[in-house]
């Protein structure tokens, strides 16, 4: 019973994936399922075209940076969380998650609003600062819990063993924690790489994103070059999530 | 005995309130191995903590040689720390982990590898070096976590439950092995432990501690026989204690509730002199009086024997003497008088038992 619940489930999740990748091999003018024949033309035209190329370099450059940001808000603040009791605990935690629990759309408006003022609309930068922030949460949630399993006794070996606070750091903590905060960063990526809400409010001409292109592209010409980037935003979820499945089992079993 | 490694006045209160560690002073002579034994929460860990640097006494001082330590942070401090949960570093391999505190200490590089291969001979690691923790077994990683505590020769070492997690073979096979390697380096040591088989075995002295508060400091044996306190009597080994007061016109009298005059030591009857005593008489003290009863088995009574627990080795007898809880133990088999809800005439020569003064 729970066994053909879960199989649904997968196929339910599966069967885009099922539609969308033979297509992206498909030699059809437009979408058409099953495809007519196969062929790699689309994904010629992907790799070649400055349309596609130009999106696809935006989105990395605006993923890596908003990864850069979303550590330099998370690293701090979890182990401020984690490791010393103060008031207001609880209240500080609700504010991590609430990029979580607000509407892309909401946020998308008040990152449309906020930037405009700020003349960072279709900017880089103005797309990094609301994905940097939007990966807080998953990015604290994975790194708070590395922080918790992490086994204090290890700091203190460090230090009877003769290392000062700093060394102690990078000798010990963060090789112990490289793996979960590996995971962090990952997730931070992706989330950012993934994003359309938002970029398609703020993004504008100058920082459009893959996701922000697909969207464009779908609605003005139904270029079946969607389905080869979509097949390959989904080959780097694959990977990304594999990659953290291996860094897990490492750092995890500190205690 | 000069002082060592000396503890004063130490207390310790993590909110203010209550202390975790209230007044401990000891002294610890160079060499000496201390265990510290008490019930948990009793104060061990934290008083072992601060000796170490990791916490802060709330007040009292610490000295080393007759140097304040008290302020001194962990790693000015030259003290070698063993954790129960062994604390080895994952990414490193066991070699790398006991040339860490080398390194840490600007140990002379082209002397390094020379003293980590000694101190894995030493605790018998030799073929591991290259492993890395997680491929050790815990016995093995509790070496490791031994030989990183070592290897640059510090004045103390402190060990938190090292054993805790092993299972009994083992623990009991390193607990000789831990003696050993302690002997043979000559190191002040301060262990900390709440199975008092091990305390007996293995310490010069053991401190007994109870709710922060130190009860005795004492080798094992005048902790088991002469215990300071009925509490430090009651937590190690098994005990029979009577409540009881001295007979002050009778040398060597005391009387026991319920159970009437007793002859004890003289010697011990003067040192209390007077008002009430808990007696307490080990087990093994008690014998069986009849038949053919040795005279000099002057305190007797008629025990009924409610539960015959059989080790093989010995029997416990648990029963009662005119409702006081009465326990025994006799070497070797079960006689075969000795039956369950039969009555026996036992009895202890003065002598046998310890005064504890009430106080
Ligand atoms: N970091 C801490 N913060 C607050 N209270 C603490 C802390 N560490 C210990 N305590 C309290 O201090 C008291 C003594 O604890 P400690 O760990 O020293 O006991 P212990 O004798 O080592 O016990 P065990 O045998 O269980 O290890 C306990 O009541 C404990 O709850
Ligand atoms: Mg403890």
């Amino acid at each position: 019973m729970g066994l053909s619940l879960a199989c649904l489930v997968a196929l339910f999740l599966l069967l885009p994936i099922v539609i969308v990748v033979p297509m992206s091999f498909s030699t059809a003018i437009s979408f058409e399922f099953p495809p007519p024949g196969y062929s790699l033309g689309y994904y010629a035209k992907f790799f070649t075209s400055e349309e596609w190329l130009e999106p696809t370099l935006n989105s990395l450059v605006i993923a890596l940076g908003a990864t850069a940001l979303t550590m330099l808000l998370v690293v701090p603040a979890a182990f401020g969380y984690v490791r010393y009791r103060f008031r207001g605990k609880a209240l500080v935690n609700l504010l991590m998650m609430a990029p979580l629990i607000v509407p892309h759309v909401v946020s998308a408006l008040a990152y449309y609003g906020f930037l405009g003022r700020a003349r960072l609309t279709g900017t880089h930068l103005g797309v990094i600062v609301a994905h940097g922030v939007l990966a807080v949460p998953v990015a604290f949630l994975v790194i708070s819990a590395t922080l918790k399993g992490f086994d204090r006794n290890l700091e203190r070996a460090a230090m009877s063993s003769g290392a000062g606070p700093l060394r102690t750091f990078f000798h010990v903590t963060l090789p112990v924690l490289r793996p979960g905060m590996l995971v962090g960063a990952l997730f931070a990526f992706l989330s950012s790489f993934n994003e359309a809400v938002v970029v398609i409010f703020i993004g504008g001409r100058g920082a459009a994103t893959l996701p922000k292109k697909m969207y464009e592209s779908i609605r003005l010409e139904s270029d079946p070059v969607i389905a080869v980037v979509s097949t390959l935003l989904v080959s780097a979820v694959v990977l990304g999530v594999l990659v953290s499945a291996f860094l897990r089992p490492r750092g995890a079993n500190a205690a | 005995m000069t002082a060592y490694l000396s503890l004063r006045n130490i207390v310790k209160s993590y909110d203010g309130r209550v202390n975790a560690v209230d007044n401990v002073s000891i002294d610890i002579a160079k060499g000496e191995f201390l265990t510290f034994l008490g019930p948990s929460g009793s104060g061990k860990t934290t008083t072992l903590m601060m000796i170490a640097g990791f916490e802060a006494p709330s007040a009292g001082a610490i000295e080393l040689e007759g140097e304040d330590l008290t302020r001194r942070k962990p790693y000015e401090r030259n003290i070698g720390v063993v954790f129960q949960n062994y604390a080895l570093f994952p990414h490193m391999t066991v070699e790398r982990n006991v040339a860490f505190p080398l390194r840490m200490r600007r140990f002379p590089r082209n002397r390094e590898a020379a003293r980590v291969r000694e101190i894995l001979d030493l605790v018998g690691l030799g073929p591991f070096a290259g492993k890395h923790p997680r491929e050790l077994s815990g016995g093995q990683q509790q070496r490791v976590a031994l030989a990183r505590g070592l290897v640059f020769n510090p004045d103390v070492l402190l060990l938190d439950e090292p054993l805790g997690a092993l299972d009994k073979s083992l623990r009991e096979q390193m607990q000789v092995e831990l003696k050993r390697i302690q002997r043979e380096v000559g190191i002040t040591t301060v262990y900390v432990t709440h199975d008092q088989t091990e305390a007996m075995t293995m310490s010069d002295r053991i401190a007994v501690f109870s709710h922060g508060k130190l009860e005795q400091v004492a080798p094992p044996l005048d902790v088991y026989h002469r215990p300071r306190t009925r509490f430090v009597g009651e937590f190690i080994g098994d005990s029979n204690i009577f409540a009881g007061t001295v007979d002050e016109s009778q040398p060597g009298c005391v009387t026991l509730e319920a159970l009437g005059p007793m002859r004890v030591d003289v010697e011990a009857w003067r040192r209390v002199g007077k008002g009430a005593v808990d007696v307490l008489v080990r087990p093994e003290r008690v014998q069986l009086a009849a038949p053919g009863a040795e005279p000099a088995l002057l305190n007797r009574l008629v025990m009924e024997i409610g539960v015959i627990v059989n080790y093989g080795d010995s029997v416990l007898l648990i029963g009662s003497a005119r409702g006081q809880r009465l326990r025994m133990r006799i070497a070797g088999a079960q006689p075969d008088a000795i039956r369950e809800g039969a009555t026996v005439i036992v009895g202890w020569r003065p002598g046998d038992e310890h005064l504890i003064a009430r106080s």
